[in-house]
């Protein structure tokens, strides 16, 4: 799904040079659930970036899903990212002027699709993160989960192959927090490919494999045993609104 | 105030900042070229005319040229409006200032001149034409009963006739005299001795330029009835309606199939003839006004989202120990360092500006007066429009510093 | 289609953001309006008179004056001297051609106790109704012949018929101008040239005559004439006697094909130098043929303070636009954050950018509605004016259409850059968590 090789990012300003990733090598198959761990400062929110198409990178190669995305236009990789990746962020992200319904709508609208099929999508998004009833509520009226659920149902409404979540508990209270993650769990049992960046370890462990960047470098680590603590794995609707 | 981190603070916002100072640039050029205009209008409007103005009414009279005896007409009427009560002088005259109506000559000052040294409207009327119109003379004198002629008889003669010319011609023929006594010519038969000088007397019209306004010669031909001839009353300036109703009704009574065309006072007419600049002068004063209200709502417009981008910069700064009064004046001298960079562009627009209407419309070089007063309106209105932007800034609290979403 | 969504978009935003578009459409609609009312008064005032037929229709100047004032090269007078129009007249050399000047009078009623009142007058050649498109209502203008007779016979104009014949046809009856009578022989229609092209010295924008009459039997009748007289040499004569060195006739000429215009010009200035030999002309020949737009170019009928006040309210508009673009940039800038999300889902650049300038258009079609109402307002504060123009101000569909256009055409302009500046918006920077 992801192939990265030897990517490198260089930040450049007037006085110094950073180097936010160094030679990094990554391949994700599809299906896997990985967590990108490491300090703060340690490139792993500009790897999401580069891995998002949202930052580009200084040498190296990538490929999403075969497509090696060097030498794209901004509207070819504008429409990859629309295809191929959901994106879920720590502060939500949800444009604060639109309903539910009309935030999960914003990326089927740039895929071109008719009313009656976004609308059909829309619907059944929101009822698998079970706020179907809240459809034309703003986000401000929503608690913090509730707001995250809604992102998630944004990111699921295109049904992309790849789900890219930044430190998507990190506004949450535990509660909530073990709420998203067991979506998240779900979806990638039906087949998404997720990768979480997180400095959560409770999120590492239950990952399947760990990404552990450090000065822009990146190491495989073993995940450790998928360690069930506190909360149920439960297959369908989650829970009630 | 150190202004250097402002600037370099600014140049993060480079494009907002550079529209701000377009906008003042353009509206200071605008609004000091529209001021001068506008006076310079006025200015035109309040040029002296050399009658009385005030105390003046006109009645125009129109019909058929075959009068049997049009001079017993003239006298006839004349008779009759003086004995209107209010009626302190009446006279006839084919032209009138701000009448627009003109006959004008070339003048020369040998009878052989191919090029006429200058162009002036030439009046002629009734023999009390100078005491009714209230004109001053500097030197010489009126013309005397006997120095009249008939206007075929004028045509015919060879005769130095008298003329009357206005201080203004005399200058330009002969600079610093005042011309008493010499000969000018209307034509290679006719030479004219000058026998007074009028202080003022304008032009019916400015059709000939406008810096020839005062250019005028009074002829001693006595007039007799022509259609479109005026006749002027001159009268205590509270009793003018009341005369020109009387006068309506006295010449309506010897017809001689004659209708009346115009009934004012000098001053409606004079009022008619500059409308256009009042007109002109109105419409300058609305888009100055509207101009400065709109610049001072794009600069609220622009420093609230500059405020808004800033309020975590601004707390942080507020938690180091800034005060309120300290991030308020932060704010205004930013917007001053702003302006005067508007005004200094605005400046040079403003000659550029001028350049072009001096070339096109015949308006004079801008006086240097106009542009402090340029300069200080638009920083007064950058300081006021950004007050409130900038007591909002210094209301931002030091707690923002610390929040993280 | 995105559009459609870019619109809804667009709406909401309005909707959020209330205060500030208020002031943008504001800004908008008083720099539309008032570059509208300046636009549509110049745009009349600078007319075409005679469409169809301008570039073929001439005015004859010749150089009759004497060694006075002599400026090689220089402008010959406006007008003819009477001996000239009327052998041009004779001539015949172009398809069509009329000599005419303004004239004035008294009309007596017939009723009995009805007031005489003032008349303008035309008094011209018979070719004048046919040249100028002149329109009737009833009956035609008169013949060559009747020039020739000096008939008494007259043209009037439809008002005039009204007030004087209240309804019933005029054709053959009789009107009383200065103590004459005359047998009208046409009523026109209404008719009024903008500008008064024919003769610029009776008002560039004045209404037409009221009355039409030979030129011929003007002369006849000794009627009195109204323009401009420009006499020279001797003054031993009456003015309007037919050779005296006088200029007060205006002079027309119209053909097929604009291109016969070369060979008339060639024949007027044969006839100069016919008149040079014969003692008549003492300057060499100095001939003008201009065709109707360049005649109206070189008497700048145009007030120059119409055009002043275009430029003006054009600048103004610039301003506005500045503004505009201001506030648009605050108020795209403002949601970085949606750019950023947007960009994050799938928008191109190209998407953010189309939908920031389809908001732009949107504020310029509501402040273009708001101008037009503004424009009305301003033309009819212009037709409040004393000005002879006055009366024609006013909004006409093709100035409609460029309200529009302008108002959308130029909000979009001041989108550009901000609309540019929030594709541009970097999305990594907009998303990144704390």
């Amino acid at each position: 799904m992801l192939q990265m090789k030897n990517i490198s990012k260089l930040y450049r300003t007037e006085l110094v040079q950073t180097h936010a990733l160094r030679a990094l090598d990554l391949n994700v198959r599809a299906g896997e659930l990985l967590a990108v761990t490491g300090p703060s400062g340690s490139g792993k929110t500009t790897l999401l970036n580069i891995a998002g198409l949202l930052e580009d990178f200084s040498a190296g190669e990538y490929r999403l899903d075969g497509v090696d995305v060097r030498g794209l236009s901004d509207d070819a990789r504008s429409r990859l990212r629309n295809q191929k990746i959901g994106f879920i962020f720590q502060s939500f992200n949800l444009i604060p002027d639109l309903n539910l319904f009309d935030n999960v709508d914003v990326p089927l609208r740039y895929r071109g699709l008719g009313r009656a099929e976004r609308k059909q999508r829309i619907e059944s998004a929101l009822e698998r993160v079970g706020l179907a009833s809240r459809m034309k509520h703003y986000p401000a009226e929503l608690s913090g989960g509730q707001q995250q659920r809604a992102a998630i149902a944004r990111a699921l409404a295109g049904e992309p192959p790849l789900l890219l979540a930044d430190e998507p508990t990190g506004n949450l209270d535990s509660q909530m927090a073990r709420e998203v993650l067991e979506i998240l769990e779900q979806l990638n049992a039906q087949g998404a490919t997720v990768v979480i960046v997180t400095h959560d370890p409770e999120i590492a462990a239950r990952a399947q494999r760990n990404v552990h960047i450090v000065d822009g470098v990146a190491t495989d680590l073993e995940a450790g045993p998928a360690l069930i603590r506190g909360s149920e794995k439960r297959l369908g609707p989650i829970f009630a609104a | 105030m150190d202004f250097f981190p402002i600037l370099a603070a600014l140049r993060r916002h480079r494009t907002a900042a550079v529209l701000i100072i377009l906008e003042i640039a353009f509206t200071c050029a605008m609004v000091s070229n529209a001021v001068f205009l506008i006076s310079e209008r006025l200015r035109r409007m309040d040029r002296a005319s050399g009658i009385a103005e005030r105390e003046l009414v006109r009645i125009q009279v129109t019909g058929p040229g075959r009068q049997e005896n049009a001079q017993a007409v003239t006298q006839e009427d004349l008779a009759r409006l003086s004995g209107i009560p209010g009626v302190r002088s009446a006279a006839s005259s084919r032209q009138l200032p701000f009448g627009n109506s003109s006959w004008n000559s070339g003048l020369t000052v040998a009878p052989d001149q191919l090029h006429a040294s200058l162009n002036a409207s030439n009046y002629v009327g009734s023999e009390t034409l100078f005491e009714t119109l209230g004109v001053r003379l500097v030197a010489g004198r009126d013309f005397t009963r006997d120095e009249y002629i008939d206007e075929e008889a004028a045509l015919q003669s060879t005769a130095t006739l008298p003329i009357i010319v206005t201080r203004a011609v005399s200058e330009r023929l002969w600079p610093g005299e005042n011309g008493l006594g010499r000969i000018v010519y209307m034509g290679p038969g006719h030479p004219l001795r000058i026998v007074g000088v009028l202080e003022q007397l304008v032009r019916p019209n400015e059709l000939r330029g406008i810096g020839d306004f005062e250019l005028s010669v009074v002829l001693p031909v006595r007039e007799k009835y022509k259609p479109n001839d005026n006749y002027v009353l001159r009268v205590d300036p509270e009793r003018r309606a009341e005369v020109l109703a009387a006068a309506v009704a006295a010449l309506g009574h010897s017809r001689h199939n004659r209708l009346i065309l115009k009934q004012q006072t000098l001053e409606e007419m004079k009022n008619e003839y500059y409308r256009a600049d009042r007109g002109m002068a109105w419409l300058l004063v609305s888009v100055c006004a509207a101009l400065l209200i709109i610049t001072a709502l794009g600069i609220v417009g622009l420093a609230s989202f500059w405020v808004q981008q800033r309020t975590r910069p601004i707390g942080i700064r507020r938690a180091l120990g800034a005060t309120r009064g300290q991030i308020l004046r932060y704010f205004q001298a930013e917007n001053f360092l702003l302006a005067t960079m508007g005004i200094a562009l605005g400046m040079l627009l403003a000659y550029g500006i001028n350049q072009l209407l001096m070339q096109r419309y015949e308006l004079g070089r801008l006086p240097a007066q106009y542009l402090p007063i340029g300069a200080l309106s638009l920083w007064i209105l950058g300081q006021l429009a950004v007050l409130g932007p900038a007591l909002r800034a210094a209301s931002v609290p030091p707690a923002v510093a610390t929040r993280t979403v | 289609m995105r559009v459609f969504y870019y619109l809804e978009l667009a709406l909401r935003s309005f909707r959020r953001n209330r205060v500030l578009t208020a002031l943008m459409v504001l800004a908008i609609a008083l720099g539309i309006g008032t570059s509208m009312t300046t636009l549509t008064v110049l745009y009349i005032l600078a007319g075409d008179p005679l469409p169809g037929k301008s570039d073929r229709t001439f005015y004859v100047q010749l150089d009759a004056e004497g060694k006075e004032n002599y400026q090689p090269g220089g402008e010959p007078n406006v007008q003819l001297t009477r001996a000239d129009a009327e052998a041009l007249l004779r001539a015949r050399r172009a398809d069509a051609q009329a000599m005419m000047t303004g004239g004035e009078g008294a009309i007596q009623p017939s009723e009995a106790g009805r007031e005489p009142f003032h008349v303008d007058v035309r008094y011209t050649s018979a070719d004048f109704f046919s040249m100028f498109d002149v329109p009737f209502a009833r009956g035609a203008g008169w013949t060559e012949r009747e020039d020739e007779a000096r008939a008494r016979v007259a043209v009037i104009s439809k008002q005039l018929a009204e007030k004087l014949f209240a309804g019933s046809d005029a054709v053959g009856r009789t009107i009383r101008l200065d103590q004459h009578e005359l047998v009208v022989s046409g009523v026109l229609d209404a008719w009024r040239p903008t500008p008064h092209f024919y003769d610029l010295f009776t008002g560039a924008y004045e209404q037409a005559e009221q009355v039409f009459l030979p030129f011929s039997t003007s002369r006849d009748l000794d009627l009195e004439r109204m323009g401009n007289i420009d006499c020279w040499g001797e003054q031993s004569m009456t003015p309007t006697a037919l050779v005296a060195p006088c200029a007060w006739i205006q002079f027309w000429v119209q053909f097929e094909h604009r291109d016969q215009a070369a060979a008339y010009r060639d024949f007027l200035v044969h006839y100069s130098e016919q008149q040079h030999e014969s003692g008549r002309f003492v300057r060499p020949p100095n001939v003008r043929l201009r065709n109707v737009m360049e005649w109206l170019d070189e008497g700048k009928v145009v007030p120059s303070d119409v055009r002043l006040q275009t430029w003006l309210a054009f600048a103004f508009l610039a301003v506005c636009l500045l503004n505009t673009v201001g506030l648009l940039l605050a108020k795209f800038l403002r949601r970085s954050q949606e750019i950023g999300v947007r960009r994050a889902l799938g928008a191109s650049r190209r998407a953010i950018f189309v939908q920031f300038l389809v908001e732009a258009g949107s504020v310029g079609l509501v402040g273009g509605v708001l101008g037009l109402g503004l424009a009305w307002l301003g033309l009819w504060a212009v037709r409040q004016q004393p000005q002879d123009y006055a009366s024609l101000a006013a909004l006409d569909p093709s100035m409609l259409a460029v309200t529009f256009v302008l108002a959308v055409a130029s909000s979009c302009a001041a989108g550009l850059l901000p609309a540019w500046r929030a594709a541009h918006v970097t999305p990594a920077l907009q998303l990144k968590s704390q």
